[in-house]
């Protein structure tokens, strides 16, 4: 495998724990290799030693695996290259030839672009020059791209991004990652839905009375400013994991669990999205900055006190979105998408509501106590999946209160769940592609969010509500449902 | 043989770092079904999420025993909330602790969370940013603000924004403030948000009932139209006076909501004496006068109330309560029928039950806001 931009967060906090995790369960032949390839000079030993470092500190392991760290990072190497210098590429190739010799790699080769956007046509193209976008033994080994997020930043740049991407692969070898999809629960919700028969028939909508997708954050921006400020909160999330999240909960049952029939059906709902028209955004969508404030106790700055970030920037820290569905199944179903950095905390969840019963049976103070049921899904951070059911409360009175069902993963099974990098990276080399994006799926969202991006440019300032750190977003938002007399589900 | 049990595998509440607070409950829990001590298996039980605000470590102490009696009735997630905003130094500290107990013998003990955060100085502007997140999701919250007087600083408006239910007591609040028109001016505030409650008024409900009772014949009805005066009498120098003030004041605000009077205007005799104040009913003028009384135990009655209907002579209808706070007196005169007093035992519920049923309860009192409203009017004046 070789990650390009091997010198960033993304590899240390994520891929290289992954991989070792892999390895340490078996999962991985004995010669898997890494080659990390990045623009900062280092040696073989001086990564192997960072990456060892790394292991230890986001698995928290103990001393005794020490020999274990040592023995996986016998398999690390590093080049330092100029991504766009052709020569970088064939000493890439000949180390990937020497690795095929001395540990038996078998021409199977995995490339991850964990580069800043701007790098990934060109290391495309590179690769496709140097003769390394093909199998290296044709019908005998594989190779295979993955491809972080943003791709793209808008619908014009995703296009020829795809365009350029499957000039040297071909759609088959193209991986484009969603660490959301790889999420436990995300898989189990296709489960849930198509495993258990007595959820299937109540989910549209006439059963559903709409539906809310929240992904919230509780950090700002970090050391990533200069990147934020050009992407923003609605092309940093909304565009990519919250709009899988919601072709995942709505598309049509698949006729057979593979990667095509997934992500036909997920690209079909996608399509029934009704797009937004520039009249409709203001009453449709709301966007927010976050101001000073507090979280889990400590006082943070406004956005634009950030580090890298314009005192005058109008990039959205916070989007709220209002989307309907237009097909037989979900019509006139009002799905509320919001997503936020700097809120009250760190949660994604999927919260659906069912429609009220209808005929209030109870009269008088039991009434009050019956709210519609929910059924939640929390993505993260704590896995698992809870219906929201009415109750009598025992005694001699007839007063009712809502009461939660729960499943939870850590509980559940005992062991927490792998985590997402994990998942994909595994299903990446085993040649499943069902939890990646595909480019029309790609595309669609971005024709989803392309006018509502458009018309927040040219709307600069106005319309950019605020929320102070450590709340759950402007009031705007709460305006934005509450106009149609519903709530956002407390998460 | 049912019984509370210690914080289970604890003892004493546990101090913790605030970052790792939902971290070391999932830990608590663990330890919990783990520890081979507890005779009994664990279960988490929790319905909804109770923010209790406090004023001090006492307090603080206080009500950690009155919330292990309330999570038998109503298991929940319990956080119990201290300010000290003039400390000389900031910080946020928070311990975490479980109430136990067993419903049926040999079965599973039933546990509730409790958390305790105290925020000083500075850091107070921080606390709804670390209570926020430990709230339950997908239950209803309530605030039970037990504190001298119901005045959330501004940055609690991120924790009424998610709250259903604000429990307050106004017996616990301190004399001489504008405190109930405080507190109508948030319910004015926040109507329709959030459902206020008030241990007080619960206090106050079987004289209601008893006052109400007594016009429940078609007979006695028309008297209730023609209520010329209201008599409040309450202790003087008594523990309870503050209770009984805020309880009069309650009274009087009910009888003018439910009987359609338009408040008038006040008057006082002298500073030592309470306000007399006076309405327009439909019939004329109502007024509604408040005595301070020394009580002395032998006597019997600490808590009067007296209506007085227009007619000659006058009809009398008096309630009146003696200090041990169980039984009432109730005489009714009218005119050309023998006066009638009868004795009535009243049911005298302390804090924890009164709290248990308003958690049951949780509903929105709207004559409470209606009586508060009025209420508001006549300490304004």
């Amino acid at each position: 495998m070789v990650i390009f931009g091997a010198s960033g967060d993304l590899t240390k906090r994520k891929l290289i724990p992954a991989l070792f995790y892999l390895t340490r369960e078996r999962m991985l032949p004995a010669g898997f290799s890494v080659i990390g390839c990045a623009r900062t000079p280092a040696t073989d030993e001086s990564f192997r030693e960072e990456m060892g470092q790394a292991v230890k500190k986001y698995l928290k392991l103990s001393p005794e695996s020490d020999a274990f760290v040592e023995s996986f990072g016998k398999g690390i190497y590093y080049i330092a290259a100029d991504f766009s210098d052709p020569a970088a590429y064939e000493q890439l190739k000949t180390l990937l030839d020497r690795l095929d010799r001395e540990r038996g790699t078998s021409g199977n080769r995995l490339f991850y672009l964990a580069t800043p956007p701007s790098f990934f046509p060109v290391i495309v193209k590179c690769l496709g020059a140097a003769g390394l976008a093909k199998a290296k033994f044709p019908g005998e080994s594989w190779t295979r791209i993955i491809i972080e997020k943003p791709f793209g930043r808008d619908l014009a740049s995703a296009r020829e991004l795809n365009r350029v991407v499957t000039e040297v692969f071909n759609e088959e070898q193209v991986y484009r990652i969603d660490h959301y999809l790889g999420k436990e629960t995300v898989q189990n919700l296709l489960v849930f839905r198509y495993a258990n028969g007595i959820f299937e028939p109540f989910w549209n909508r006439r059963y559903i009375e709409h539906v809310q997708l929240s992904v919230a954050e509780d950090l700002g921006v970090e050391n990533r400013g200069s990147y934020y400020e050009e992407a923003g909160l609605l092309r940093d999330m909304i565009q990519n994991h919250v709009t899988q999240l919601l072709s995942l909960v709505t598309m049509e049952p698949p006729a057979i669990f593979d990667a095509t029939s997934v992500r036909d059906e997920k690209a079909k709902v996608l399509r029934a999205i009704r797009p937004l028209s520039p009249e409709q955004i203001d009453e449709f969508a709301v966007r927010g900055q976050y101001t000073e404030g507090w979280v889990g106790g400590k006082k943070v700055p406004a956005y634009r006190a950030e580090s890298k970030v314009s005192p005058t920037s109008t990039t959205e820290t916070y989007a709220a979105i209002k989307f309907y569905i237009d097909n037989w199944r979900w019509a006139d179903v009002p799905f509320y998408l919001r997503s936020g950095k700097r809120l009250a905390k760190r949660v994604s969840e999927i919260a659906i509501q069912f429609r009220r019963v209808p005929h209030l049976l109870f009269k008088g103070a039991g009434a009050d106590g019956i709210e519609p049921n929910v059924l939640s899904v929390n993505v993260q951070p704590n896995e698992g999946i809870s219906l929201r059911i009415c109750a009598k409360l025992p005694g001699a009175t007839m007063q009712i209160r809502p009461v939660q069902m729960e499943f939870r993963y850590g509980e559940s099974f005992g062991a927490p769940p792998p985590t997402a990098y994990e998942t994909l990276l595994l299903d990446c080399m085993l040649g499943d592609a069902t939890l990646f994006n595909r480019s029309d799926a790609v595309e669609i969202s971005w024709e989803l969010v392309d006018p509502i991006l458009d018309h927040w440019r040219d709307q600069g300032p106005k319309g950019l509500a605020t929320y102070p750190a450590g709340s759950w977003g402007p009031a705007e938002a709460d305006t934005l449902i509450e106009r149609d007399g519903r709530q956002w589900h407390r998460v | 043989m049912a019984g509370t049990i210690e914080p289970i595998g604890l003892g004493e509440p546990r101090p913790v770092n605030v970052a790792d607070l939902e971290a070391e409950l999932s830990a608590l829990w663990r330890s919990a079904a783990e520890d081979p001590a507890a005779e009994n298996a664990v279960t988490r039980a929790c319905t909804l999420t109770v923010l209790i605000y406090v004023e001090s470590d006492e307090a603080a102490y206080d009500v950690t025993s009155l919330v292990a009696e309330v999570t038998r009735q109503n298991p929940c997630r319990a956080i119990i909330m201290m300010l000290e905003p003039e400390a000389a130094s900031s910080g946020i500290e928070a311990w975490v602790s479980a109430h136990c107990h067993l419903p049926v013998a040999g079965e599973k003990q039933v546990c509730s969370e409790q958390i305790t955060i105290r925020a000083r100085g500075e850091s107070g502007q921080g606390l709804p940013s670390v209570v926020l997140p430990l709230t339950v999701s997908g239950l209803p919250i309530f605030l039970w603000w037990r504190a001298g007087s119901f005045s959330p600083p501004p940055y609690f408006d991120e924790i009424l924004r998610v709250t259903q239910h604000v429990i307050v007591d106004t017996a616990r609040f301190s004399p001489g403030s504008g405190y109930l028109q405080d507190l109508a001016a948030w319910v004015h505030r926040f109507s329709g948000k959030v459902q206020l409650t008030d241990l007080n008024w619960n206090r106050i409900t079987p004289w209601r009932q008893l006052i109400a009772q007594c016009f429940d014949s078609p007979e006695r009805r028309p008297y209730l139209d023609r209520l010329s005066e209201v008599r409040i009498e309450y202790e003087l120098d008594s523990a309870r006076l503050v209770t009984q003030r805020a309880q009069g004041l309650l009274l009087a605000g009910w009888l003018a909501s439910r009987l359609g009077w338009k408040f008038l205007r006040s008057e006082r005799q002298n500073e030592s004496h309470p306000r007399t104040f006076f309405f327009k009913s439909d019939f004329g003028t109502v007024k509604v006068a408040r005595n301070l009384k020394r009580v002395d135990n032998a006597c019997g009655v600490c808590f009067t109330i007296e209506l007085t209907a227009e007619g000659t002579p006058p009809a009398r209808f008096s309630f009146s309560r003696g200090p041990d706070g169980k039984v009432v007196k109730t005489l009714a005169e009218v005119p050309d029928a023998p006066p009638i007093g009868r004795s009535v035992r009243l049911e005298v519920l302390d804090e924890v039950e009164i709290l248990n049923e308003e958690l049951k309860m949780g509903v929105r009192d709207r004559l409470y806001e209606e009586a508060l409203t009025v209420v508001a009017r006549m300490i304004a004046s």
